[in-house]
């Protein structure tokens, strides 16, 4: 297992030259620092299953920090989904906002969700570059992370030693000893301007399956086939590209609040992290214009809106309404139920 | 003073020129060059506080309907999706914001336009309307703002 870590910087979409500055100043801070592999690839929802920014990320085996411009928890589903695995590496980076004392005692509740699969044994953190708007503390969060990462590592193969005898793979590209998969004999596996082939812009769900239950009322719900299970009958984002560009309807009926579009404006379906709530912008939306509906009414509207688009009929709550499971309301909500609900009350 | 009303936000005095009129989603309208031309209220600028990102996302010279999404603001308090305020087509965005939107906060009446559309005013409101529209909606405004803050 590699013994580096690897820094990824996933660019912003558009040309916001704050942004830029503030991808390169990180990048800058950290190229030169010994145990780091640092790389740039543009905006991780974006790129495709060829592109060489995902092969790249699929190339590196060891712990990983990624920096992008989502939340954490839409970004680190985002790459289970793409296959790149790895634990939740929990980050110590606060945004600087003042946290009401009563969102700090929530405490992570066990996950209820039905899990990744095939877990590697590896972490892999993700940082909000929205969090701050200079590099300083992302600097030192790396290093933190870095530390981190090499004395996990230590304690595990101090383990590993104690408990049986050393074992020798062979032929595997794991086993040669080689500490960095981005590279082939010593050089770079891809170039830099592979790397950052601008990916045309993308529209998919994202699930979190640490809240997924697999209730299947999204596939249910959704009538455009975005939805399927997965050899081992799990819900799986089958047909990403069939989903309809700005709709986060599956996203309001999950009753979990499971599925995240991490471009969409309000950040409970962006994939905030839980209990966050102080530290966000305000969503003027419905203020500036946009139509109220509870989240169930909204999903169907705007639903009924792309199947239209579509040529098709608007079916309203005809089809694939969800049968909320009966039991739900036993379970103590926890901080993002409250933060969905609270958005779903702001009737304006 | 004669001229315009004021609504009070809290201690925050927002200012309504009586002769503009109003649309719903907190833009202001007058006849600009035979055109209509549109910008943020003073109610909605101190909601937003300053401009950080002002984005289109439609062309000039297209067809708008009314509320059909045109555009998104990021501020340092809040961020919003923008709506077409009439139905209409737009003729010209305020290049100036593009350059810097700041332009909003310096004066959201007058050099901080946002565009200008053709179009029937419809169903826009007077001053005089527009400070009963906000008037209205202010307890809910609150709840929005301290459900965050």
């Amino acid at each position: 297992m590699s013994s580096r870590l690897t820094v990824v910087v996933s660019q912003a979409q558009g040309k916001n030259p704050a942004k830029r500055a503030l991808e390169e100043s990180i990048v800058a801070a950290l190229i030169l620092e010994s145990g780091l592999d640092v790389s740039v690839v543009p905006y991780l929802y974006d790129l495709h299953a060829e592109h060489t920014g995902r092969m790249f990320l699929e190339g590196v085996k060891g712990d990983m920090c990624v920096l992008t411009w989502n939340f954490p928890r839409a970004s680190f589903w985002l790459l289970d989904r793409d296959g790149i695995r790895g634990h939740y590496g929990e980050s110590q980076l606060k945004p600087a906002v003042d946290v009401d004392e009563d969102e700090e005692e929530a405490e992570a509740q066990p996950a209820k969700g039905i899990g990744s699969v095939e877990v590697p044994e590896r972490w892999i953190y993700c940082l909000d570059l929205r969090d701050f708007n200079n590099h300083e503390p992302f600097v030192q969060e790396v290093r933190r992370i870095a530390a981190e990462c090499r004395e996990r590592r230590a304690n595990t193969q101090a383990a590993k030693a104690d408990a049986k005898p050393v074992m020798v793979t062979l032929g595997s590209v794991l086993g040669n000893g080689a500490v960095n998969h981005t590279e082939i004999n010593g050089k770079p596996r891809f170039t830099p301007e592979q790397l950052l082939t601008p990916p045309n812009r993308r529209w998919y769900p994202v699930i979190d399956y640490s809240r997924c239950t697999n209730c299947m009322e999204c596939l249910d719900f959704c009538l455009f086939g975005v939805y399927g299970v997965d050899k081992l009958d799990r819900i799986a984002v089958e047909n990403q590209d069939s989903c309809k560009k700005g709709c986060p309807a599956c996203s309001r009926v999950c009753p979990e609040q499971a599925i995240m579009f991490p471009d969409y404006k309000t950040p409970a379906i962006a994939g905030a992290p839980v209990g966050a709530i102080g530290g966000l912008k305000i969503d003027l939306t419905k203020l500036f214009g946009g139509d109220v509906k509870d989240a169930l009414g909204q999903a169907v509207l705007e639903r009924d809106r792309e199947l239209v688009a579509d040529g098709r009929e608007a079916v309203g709550m005809a089809v694939g309404i969800p049968r909320r499971q009966t039991g739900k309301a036993d379970g103590p909500k926890d901080e993002l139920d409250n933060l969905m609900d609270q958005l779903d009350s702001l009737d304006l | 003073m004669p001229g315009e009303l004021t609504f009070m936000m809290g201690k925050f005095a927002a200012v309504l020129p009586v002769d503009f009129r109003y649309a719903r989603n907190h833009m202001w309208c007058r006849e600009h060059e035979g055109r209509l031309r549109f910008g943020f209220t003073s109610y909605a600028v101190r909601l937003m506080k300053d401009v950080y990102f002002l984005d289109w996302t439609v062309d000039t010279g297209t067809t708008l309907l009314l509320k059909q999404h045109i555009g998104h603001i990021e501020t340092s308090k809040a961020q919003s999706d923008l709506f077409a305020p009439i139905a209409g087509r737009l003729v010209e965005f305020n290049k100036e914001l593009l350059r810097d939107p700041s332009g909003i906060n310096v004066d959201n009446y007058g050099p901080g336009w946002l565009f200008d559309m053709e179009g029937e005013i419809g169903d826009t409101m007077t001053a005089e309307e527009y400070f009963q529209f906000l008037d209205a909606g202010w307890e809910t405004t609150q709840r929005i703002l301290k459900g965050h803050v």
